[in-house]
């Protein structure tokens, strides 16, 4: 059986709606671009693809709507008998089986078309026959107008009837109108069903839920049933009728009993009786609503007899109703009753329903569950031993008691202890009786007695105490954190000292409680700790004494040689010379490309004269001004670009004192906006690297640009273009004779 | 949980919001330019289908307008003439409504015109051989082209037994052979789906009708036995000719008129 959901039926579209869709859709997806001119099986296939495509949308739409639809023989018998009510069985059944009838037809006259097309001869015999295909088929859906309308109201309804479960746990509310059905349905459950002082204004099944037991109940709220045949209900009585009909539920059958509904008790129970049938198998409970305005027990006798008979009438009703149903007083406007009312009636349904489930198939189903079931009971098997006392006297794998070894001797510890104070007791007792007797007065030797006794008892004491102090049942329990945070006032104002833990762990028990920088002069310390530090010390020390000692001997042996202190001085001037020039040599390392010395030549050199007499000269003003000047290199190397920098010296040097140098300064303000652009902290662009100055630069520019304008004249294939064509072309050998025709060998 | 016409219950418990009915007021003028919008920027198929669409619903429109105004016909009723004693001037006034009259005329007119099938195609344009045969090329090296292969919807008897093919001549494919025509008799005003019973006469050539090829204006024997005609004399009749009036090679079936 296919799952229906009911609540999601896609919309079903008008006819002329469908035809659109379906015209769009053959328009959109298939080719639309056709010429007399090609050859005569494209023209085919290409109006066959559209008269076959046209009938496949129909289908898949029409299928779609058949398919989606509930087949009443499928659906729950209530729904269907519900949804024959509401809908008309005959006619529902009707649409659907049009608009299967109407895909079936569109698929023959496909067919028949698409046999016709094979034979078509020109476009224009093909483009008619498509017309004529795709116009056959459009009729045949335009006559499905009307079944097409009927199942999207259709659709729309069913949409919101409620969500009903025909299997679930269901109260069901029924009598005449205006009984108070809807009222007890707001009391019990949320569903806001709208309460009227007119007949009819439930006009359809109404659904709500309640729990019970920690159990979810539907409530069903239905019309109201006048007492007449079936023929002669309408469709509003109707699913009244088909709900008591297919539900297996309990029944809550109202009656006005004040009779303010305006249908008597005897009316009421006319319709009790006539459709009592409905009832059978089924659990009742007659409800006397209403009371507030008469009760029970006001009624006449005779009518009271008429709601017994009701509830006798049950007994006879059915196989399984053996019992007569519950009369119940209830009253809407004081709610007094309503819960008794709900709860038996749910305890009658609740304890059929859980009969019938185990009763189910024999009952095989809960047996089969009780065969498989087994309830192990645990073995004590600690407490065992724990009576039996002797440990691991049965079999290895009983669990046994454990104790530490700790506690073993904090035990016999105590044990001791105990018994020292014993025996420092009985002690006690000696020497109290010796005193006692001495100062009686007592014999003598019965003093002595005494007194040996008491030393006896008092020497036992004293090693028994020994033996309990050295067992260590005496010793002081080592304080804890909480015991000295106590002594120390308390939590909140005492501290913990962590620096005890270092105690006895240093050298020296003084240390522990020295700070410790992580960083020292700006180092971690940690990176320095080592703990061959002091080997390693030693033999460094070791080391640079070899050294020196190496030293002084190499020191003695160049006395020897013994040079002049002037030739000394010389020689060490010399060296100082180079290493100075070395290190200058190593300064000017840079990234940027090196340029041959004597392009450089317009520049600042550092090195001018390059004689070694400059090498000699131990001038101060000239010491200055290399200093100088190398310093003012290296500011501009890490500060300025090199255009700037020139313009700032000859700035620098002019200080422009004269008013006649505008040029210059227009010349400056140049140089500064071409240099502005960029940084000038950032080395100068690459393509201004390598070049001397800007004329130098442009000249370069103007070569590369006169090699290229050949190229770019021809405009035709650049350097990368060039390309080695094959060496033996096909055309030229293919086909050709040996002996040499076929266009030549 | 929703149930039944809940939307109208809300709005009878809770009311509406207090702008409901100028929302609803302008959602409605809106739709005007809405539409024109739409219709402003649609262009293809679907611009010719909002067209048409439109063009009825205007029309439609139209009609529904004309019928609500007031007209200015001088309606004459019969109250006008009054009974019993009047005047002698007055005795000759009839109450006679002259625009029904009118109206009921243009309607006989109408449904006469209506009635009256045009009769039988009388020019039927003729069709050429090389239109009604297409040359199949025979033979191991396909150099013989005796063959023809007819390009028409033909009728074929149900007893026809083929030549052998290797000599048969014409070939009438058999996905182009019909054996029933929408039979219209004039009279009835009524379509029926009728048995051929064969082919009366082509007017294009007497070929033609022996091979049973239908083009327009083709006379063709139906069955009518369906629809339960009696001659003169009583007897029930069952075959009637019938003239084709449609192209049924380009429509995909045979439309014919009854000749009565």
């Amino acid at each position: 059986m296919p799952a229906y959901n009911l609540k999601q039926l896609s919309p079903v579209p008008t006819a002329p709606e469908l035809i659109d869709i379906v015209l769009l859709r053959t328009q959109r997806k298939t080719p639309t671009v056709i010429h007399p001119g090609y050859k005569i099986s494209r023209i085919r296939s290409f109006y066959m693809r559209k008269v076959k495509f046209t009938q496949q949308t129909i289908s898949e739409r029409l299928g779609a709507i058949v398919g989606d639809f509930p087949r009443l023989d499928d659906v729950h018998p209530f729904h269907a008998d519900l949804m024959s009510v509401l809908y008309d069985r005959d006619h529902y059944k009707l649409a659907l089986g049009q608009l299967s009838t109407c895909k079936k037809l569109c698929e023959s006259v496909c067919r028949d078309y698409v046999r016709l097309l094979k034979y078509g001869d020109s476009l224009y015999r093909c483009k008619s026959l498509k017309v004529a295909a795709l116009g056959r088929m459009m009729t045949l859906l335009k006559r499905q107008k009307a079944a097409l309308a009927y199942l999207e109201e259709v659709r729309k309804h069913i949409g919101r009837l409620p969500s009903l479960d025909p299997t679930a746990r269901t109260l069901l509310v029924c009598g005449f109108p205006n009984v108070g059905k809807s009222s007890f349905m707001n009391k019990v459950t949320r569903a806001e069903v709208e309460v009227q002082p007119y007949a009819f204004t439930t006009k359809s099944l109404y659904v709500g839920h309640m729990d019970h037991r920690y159990l979810r109940w539907q409530v069903i709220d239905t019309p109201g049933i006048l007492d007449h045949e079936l023929e002669r209900r309408n469709v509003i009585e109707m699913q009244a009728i088909t709900a008591l009909a297919h539900l297996p539920c309990a029944v809550l059958y109202f009656v006005d009993v004040s009779e303010q509904c305006g249908y008597t008790i005897e009316q009421q129970a006319g319709l009790y009786h006539s459709i009592r049938a409905l009832f059978s198998d089924k659990q009742l409970v007659v409800v006397a609503n209403k009371t507030d305005v008469r009760g029970l027990d006001e009624l006449a006798p005779e009518r009271r007899k008429l709601l017994d008979d009701m509830c006798a009438a049950h007994a006879s009703n059915g196989p399984d109703s053996d019992q007569r149903a519950p009369l119940i007083e209830m009253s809407n406007v004081t709610e007094t009753g309503i819960t008794d009312v709900k709860n038996l009636a749910c305890e009658l349904l609740l304890s059929v329903r859980v009969e019938k489930r185990r009763s189910a198939q024999g009952g095989g189903r809960v047996r089969d569950k009780l065969n498989r079931l087994v309830v192990t009971q645990p073995r004590a098997t600690h407490a065992k031993t724990l009576t039996s006392a002797v440990p691991g006297t049965q079999n290895g794998d009983e669990s046994r008691v454990c104790i530490p070894a700790s506690v073993l001797a904090a035990r016999r510890a105590a044990r001791l202890a105990a018994k020292a104070r014993r025996a420092e007791e009985a002690a006690d007792r000696d020497e109290a009786a010796l005193a006692a007797a001495v100062e009686t007065g007592a014999r003598l030797e019965a003093v002595d007695e005494v007194r040996e006794r008491a030393k006896a008892s008092r020497r036992a004491a004293h090693d028994l105490v020994a033996e309990a102090t050295r067992s260590g049942a005496t010793a002081p329990k080592p304080a804890t954190e909480r015991d000295l945070m106590w002594l120390g006032g308390g939590p909140g104002v005492y501290s913990a000292d962590t620096s005890r833990e270092y105690l006895g762990q240093l050298r020296c028990d003084d240390w522990a409680s020295d700070v410790v920088p992580e960083i020292m002069d700006g180092k971690n310390v940690l990176d320095f700790v080592d703990p061959d530090i002091v080997a390693r010390l030693a033999q460094l020390d070791r080391e640079e004494a070899e050294t020196d000692e190496a030293l002084a001997e190499a020191e003695a042996l160049e006395a020897e040689s013994a040079l002049s202190p002037a030739e000394a001085a010389l020689v060490k001037a010399v060296r100082d010379k180079k290493k100075l020039d070395r290190l200058k040599s190593q300064n000017k390392r840079t990234n940027a490309s090196v340029l041959p010395r004597n392009k450089l030549r317009g520049r600042q050199m550092d090195y001018e004269g390059g004689d070694g007499g400059d090498a000699m000269d131990t001038d101060e003003n000239e010491d200055d001004d290399d200093a100088a000047r190398r310093a003012r290199k290296a500011a501009v190397k890490r500060g300025r670009s090199l255009t700037r920098r020139r313009g700032d010296a000859s700035s620098d040097v002019h200080m422009s004192i004269d008013g006649a140098d505008e040029e210059h300064t227009t010349k400056k303000a140049r140089l500064r906006s071409v240099s502005r652009a960029r940084s000038g902290s950032r080395p100068p662009p690459r393509t201004d690297r390598g070049f001397k100055d800007d004329k130098q630069k442009a000249e370069a520019t103007k070569v590369g640009r006169k090699m290229q304008k050949k190229i770019n004249r021809l405009a035709r294939a650049g350097e990368a273009d060039r390309k080695t064509g094959p060496k033996l072309l096909r055309w030229r050998l293919e086909g050709k004779m040996s002996t040499g025709t076929r266009r030549s060998r | 949980m929703p149930q039944h016409e809940y939307i109208e219950q809300h709005r009878k418990r809770h009311g509406e919001r207090l702008d409901a009915p100028e929302r609803k007021r302008k959602k409605e003028a809106r739709e005007v330019h809405r539409r024109a919008t739409f219709a402003r920027k649609v262009h293809g198929l679907r611009a010719k289908l909002h067209n048409k669409k439109r063009f009825k619903e205007k029309a439609t429109m139209r009609k529904t307008i004309a019928m609500h105004e007031e007209k200015e016909a001088r309606a004459r009723n019969d109250d006008g003439a009054n009974d019993g004693a009047v005047p002698a001037y007055l005795l000759d006034r009839e109450g006679v409504n002259r625009a029904k009259i009118l109206s009921n005329s243009i309607k006989q007119k109408r449904a006469e015109k209506a009635g009256k099938w045009s009769v039988p195609i009388p020019k039927v344009k003729p069709v050429a051989d090389d239109e009604m045969f297409r040359v199949q090329t025979t033979g191991k090296r396909k150099k013989k082209s005796w063959k023809r292969v007819v390009t028409k919807v033909t009728f074929v008897d149900e007893n026809f037994t083929r030549k052998p093919p290797k000599y048969e001549r014409f070939i009438r494919p058999s996905g182009l052979r019909m054996k029933k025509a929408h039979v219209t008799h004039p009279e009835l005003k009524a379509t029926f789906h009728l048995d051929i019973i064969g082919v009366k006469k082509n007017p294009s050539s007497s070929m033609y009708t022996s091979l049973g090829v239908v083009t327009k204006g083709t006379i063709i024997e139906v069955n009518v036995s369906e629809l339960g005609l009696v001659t003169t004399s009583g007897r029930v009749v069952w075959g009637k000719y019938a003239q084709v009036t449609n192209n049924p090679e380009l429509d995909g079936c045979i439309n014919a008129v009854l000749l009565v």
